[in-house]
């Protein structure tokens, strides 16, 4: 690598600049254009009708949906989130070991994954039907429940319905993720705590989990953003009804720029949520381990 | 941060696909003219492909090009294209997005085009929607009314053979339905339309959604007893159970498997039922009456955009549209209502389904052209939701709908 005088290679700086340009303006363009959106008042059909200052997000703030959502936004992506890693450490651990069939196991995980998140929120809409639906029919042929259960007619069914399918479709991609890191585990390791005498408990508190740590860090980061901005399942399901009690802030978003025709206020919750995704990565850097940043 | 930087680079490609397409759209020669399709059915496409093929023969150098959205996201489309230029010529819309159509003085008035034979092809009342401030903006493509749709077997065991006229007579024949195991009335509660559902018995029991006066009018004693009486319903167990779950298809589709006697929809059902449940026996009645009869009916609009750069051509197709063959194979292959009176005297809408819907007209309401409706809609949904849900009282529940509502209509 030719150096310059300065002490610093030029070269990766030039060779970066028209991708880093490239990105900049993409990133910077749909910013710039939201920004510019939620200072303006913006008629349903996208016309810029004069600036209006901050009565955007002033209008959003007195809306007690919108406070409604934002606080249900938490929850949504804390027990998605929440529940993935939970469910994924085991999953991945199981699928790690030599087993017949772990192909096929590690296929059958993997599978919700490629199908989009759309069809599998329509899916399980069918699925949660009252009267025809499969979950309802498996309970009753089960003898669980006498009469069918109107799961998506409530929001108290209707949403942590909703944070279950949330689980399940994060969980591939969350697994995919622990399988790397497992993979990576030096297996002597475990030879040696055997020898010392660890039980298997031991091994995966001691050994394991410090091991997968930065995974987990970063599956927590990834799937937060997604998660947080994650649109079909609820939409789908429910639409944010019935009355608003499951709306999400990107479903509440949706509804304000596409239903209601106020793209203005929709640009504006979506700055909300930005500034919100920027404030939690903010502080999840923060607070991470240093050794974390070798993922 | 490896993933998170892939990650961005492919939304980065997918963005630059995206901007590279629009590129290849923009440049549109003059005689082409785009038009902006809803999809109503599986019909819908090749109707206007054949529709464009059959123009562009007659008129040799010009091209039509049809461009399919779903209703779901075609305000979002329009919303879009509007924004970055790349509007169609022609477009089908909502005629109650009309209203802001005009006022973006994106749509171009119509009758600088019109022969002056031409508004004499319309009926009258699905003309109307499409005319703002004594200038017409909207031509009135597709065309529905609703009725009731009973099991004529089921309905006849209860003793309504011609089906119930009032919604005393519905609520009886629901208790005999219910005492067979079945539902009676199906009643929807979830996503669009569910605040039209209430509008039947809000009408028919003589109140009105806005009033003359342009403020809101649905929180009124014939509201709270429209309410009521859906509630009461609900209560006595002769709707499905679990109402906020069912949407307009979710409830249609309990008609066609027979688990509910009764649904109000739309001259499309008919259709469907005919082809997906061919044996059920059903009658169409009109919508119960309260105080008195009523029935809503909608129109979607074809509208032309004031930057069309091929508005003759433009205007041609569209003159070419509601002309009597292409009319009559749109409405009857989307199982819509006329809205030319030539087409109405087709054999194919000489069926007693057909005539059944159109003689509900006359007792007919409109959306009202008036900023906020779509507000009002989901205020009203609400308020409905949780009056179904028990979660609020009818009164309360209206009362605060129509903050809401007062707050966005006529802004």
């Amino acid at each position: 690598m030719p150096r310059t005088v300065f002490g610093r290679p030029l070269t990766p700086w030039l060779l970066i600049l028209p991708s880093f340009a490239l990105a900049l303006f993409i990133i910077c363009y749909p910013l710039y254009n939201i920004v510019f959106q939620s200072a303006h008042e913006v008629s349903r059909f996208g016309l810029i009708k004069g600036f209006c200052g901050l009565d955007n997000f002033r209008k959003v703030f007195a809306d007690p949906i919108f406070i409604a959502s934002l606080w249900r936004t938490l929850w949504w992506t804390l027990g998605v989130v929440g529940g993935t890693v939970l469910v994924s450490v085991p999953v991945a651990l199981t699928l790690n070991q030599d087993f017949y069939g772990r192909g096929v196991a590690r296929v059958i995980v993997m599978l919700p994954w490629s199908v989009s998140l759309t069809m599998t929120a329509i899916v399980w809409r069918w699925a949660f039907n009252d009267e025809y639906g499969m979950v309802n029919v498996s309970l009753q042929r089960l003898g669980l429940i006498s009469s069918p259960v109107h799961w998506l007619a409530t929001s108290t069914t209707a949403f942590p319905v909703m944070i279950l399918v949330g689980i399940l479709v994060s969980v591939p991609f969350t697994v995919t993720i622990f399988l790397g890191g497992l993979s990576s585990v030096p297996v002597d390791i475990y030879e040696a705590a055997r020898i010392d005498g660890a039980s298997a408990w031991f091994q995966f508190r001691k050994l394991t989990l410090p091991l997968l740590r930065p995974f987990i860090n970063m599956a927590i980061v990834l799937n937060v953003i997604y998660v947080f901005n994650s649109f079909p399942i609820i939409w789908v399901m429910t639409q944010g009804g019935p009355s608003n009690s499951t709306h999400i802030l990107v479903t509440y978003l949706y509804e304000r720029g596409f239903r209601l025709g106020k793209p203005g206020e929709a640009a504006a919750v979506s700055l909300v949520m930005l500034a919100m995704l920027l404030c939690f990565t903010a502080i999840y850097l923060k607070i991470q381990p240093r050794e974390g940043s070798q993922a | 941060m490896q993933v998170g930087l892939s990650h961005r680079l492919t939304q980065a490609a997918i963005a630059l696909t995206a901007i590279g397409l629009a590129g290849f759209a923009a440049p549109a020669q003059a005689d082409t003219v785009r038009v902006t399709v809803a999809y109503y059915s599986d019909q819908t496409e090749p109707y206007f492909k054949k529709m464009a093929e059959a123009f562009e023969k007659a008129n040799p150098g010009s091209s039509i090009k049809i461009e399919m959205v779903n209703w779901d996201t075609l305000q979002q489309k329009l919303q879009t294209d509007i924004a970055g230029g790349t509007n169609a010529d022609l477009a089908i819309i909502g005629t109650r997005w009309l209203l802001d159509f005009v006022k973006d003085d994106m749509a171009e008035p119509l009758e600088g085009y019109m022969a002056p034979s031409f508004k004499g092809r319309f009926i009258g009342a699905f003309l109307a929607p499409g005319q703002i401030g004594g200038k017409t903006y909207g031509l009135p493509i597709a065309a529905s009314a609703r009725a009731l749709y009973y099991d004529k077997t089921a309905l006849t065991k209860a003793g309504f053979p011609n089906g119930p006229k009032t919604w005393n007579d519905v609520i009886a024949a629901s208790k005999k339905i219910k005492a067979d195991g079945a539902y009676g009335f199906g009643m929807q509660g979830k996503e669009i339309e569910t605040d039209i559902y209430w509008y039947y018995s809000l009408w028919t029991n003589g109140g009105d959604v806005v009033g003359k006066d342009g403020k809101s009018a649905f929180n009124s004693p014939a509201g709270i007893k429209a309410a009521t009486l859906y509630k009461s319903m609900i209560d006595q167990g002769l709707t499905q159970p679990g109402v906020t779950n069912y949407s307009r298809e979710d409830v249609q589709n309990l008609f066609k498997q027979g688990r509910v006697k009764m649904v109000i929809s739309a001259p499309f059902l008919a259709k469907q039922i005919k082809k997906e449940a061919p044996t059920l026996q059903y009658g169409i009645a009109p919508v119960p009456a309260g105080t008195g009869p009523a029935t809503y009916a909608v129109t979607d609009s074809m509208v032309m955009f004031k930057n069309s750069k091929a508005k003759a051509t433009a205007w041609k197709f569209l003159d070419y549209l509601f002309t009597k063959e292409p009319r009559v194979g749109f409405t009857a292959g989307e199982g819509f209502l006329p809205t030319t009176k030539e087409e109405a005297t087709a054999p194919q809408f000489q069926d007693p389904d057909t005539k059944a819907f159109v003689a509900l007209l006359p007792n007919a309401r409109f959306a009202p052209t008036v900023t906020g409706w779509e507000d009002t809609a989901k205020a009203v949904s609400d308020a409905m939701q949780s009056v179904y849900l028990g979660k609020a009282k009818p009164a309360e529940a209206l009362k605060a709908a129509a903050v809401i509502a007062d707050q966005a209509l006529g802004k």
